[in-house]
């Protein structure tokens, strides 16, 4: 008898033996597999819907019919909109930077207007580091 | 994915042969259920959304590792135990217990065997003798030939080499058939 037929006749007697089993272990078994099966039903019956930005961390939860639609839209809202707000703050601030610097130079420009420095004077090589030296002292 | 009447179905015609191979392993009834217990929880919570052609194949590998897991439990356990017992040995401490684990006489399978060799059931003895084999010859002589599996299977399931499946099996055989032999069983 080579190793196949042998181990045929062998799983005979196993399956003979599995059918024989006693009622309290079979009974036993019967209760862990229904108990096996609730925990399934209990995570497929779980609600299709949440909220959007909760989706991002669950990990495609919206494996339902109707979770595929309405929920997905609101979890791609969900992310354009804080996107859309950092970049109109990034735009917001530049801006703001832009204006106060434009209102610096320009206060600079009539201060200098105001004065009555000969129009010759602008034109000396040596005006800048004169207007440098004496900003301190004049304001 | 598997319906709920499917996974049903599977789990009543396979739950069984995994009892059966958990006894065989753990040699104790409540921590073969137990097993068996785990094993369907996990399929059921984390695999139930595969199709049904891969249940089979799957919970042979969960119950499998389930076996593992009590196995790497009892050895932390027993090392534990050691350390605060004066009285134990520390010889075998680096041993994996799968690879050397033998019967014992006068355990309580021994004893329900016996009942069962009274009773002249033939099933009895040969299930003693299986669950006398060394634990890694019994896997692979299980898993090959009552589940089925294929070679490749059966490697990737037991996490050895092919060569090594074969070489398991062909040992288990042997070594079942002789033991057999000596009971008076001519299969």
């Amino acid at each position: 008898m080579n190793e196949a037929e042998f181990a045929y006749r062998i799983r005979q007697a196993l399956d003979e033996g599995a059918s024989q089993l006693d009622y309290t272990v079979s009974l036993r078994l019967e209760k862990a597999r229904n108990a096996a099966l609730a925990r399934s039903s209990a995570t497929a019956a779980a609600p299709l819907w949440v909220p959007a930005l909760q989706l991002a961390g669950a990990g495609g939860r919206d494996s339902g019919a109707s979770g595929t639609g309405f929920s997905s839209w609101l979890f791609r809202f969900g992310l354009a909109v804080p996107l859309i707000a950092l970049a109109i703050g990034i735009v917001g601030i530049k801006q703001w930077q832009n204006d106060t610097m434009v209102a610096e130079v320009a206060d600079l420009d009539f201060a200098v207007l105001l004065d009555d420095t000969p129009i010759d004077t602008y034109a000396h090589s040596g005006f800048g580091v004169y207007l440098r030296d004496e900003k301190p002292s004049a304001m | 994915m598997a319906t709920r009447a499917e996974l049903s179905e599977f789990l009543a015609g396979a739950e069984r042969r995994a009892f059966k191979q958990a006894l065989f392993a753990v040699r104790d009834q409540d921590n073969a259920l137990d097993i068996v217990q785990d094993a369907m929880f996990r399929l059921s919570e984390s695999y139930s959304d595969r199709a049904v052609s891969e249940l089979p194949l799957l919970f042979t590998r969960i119950v499998q590792n389930a076996i593992l897991d009590f196995f790497r439990r009892q050895k932390v356990r027993s090392t534990w135990i050691t350390l605060f017992s004066a009285l134990s040995s520390s010889d075998n401490e680096d041993s994996d217990p799968l690879e050397s684990l033998e019967a014992q006489p006068g355990s309580a399978s021994a004893e329900s065997a016996q009942d069962q060799v009274e009773r002249g059931q033939v099933v009895g003895i040969i299930e003693q003798e299986i669950s006398r084999l060394p634990a890694r010859q019994r896997e692979a002589f299980l898993l090959r030939y009552w589940e089925d599996l294929d070679v490749a299977e059966t490697a990737a399931t037991m996490k050895c080499s092919e060569g090594s499946v074969k070489t398991h099996c062909s040992r288990a055989t042997q070594a079942l058939a002789k033991a057999l032999r000596a009971r008076g069983i001519e299969l």
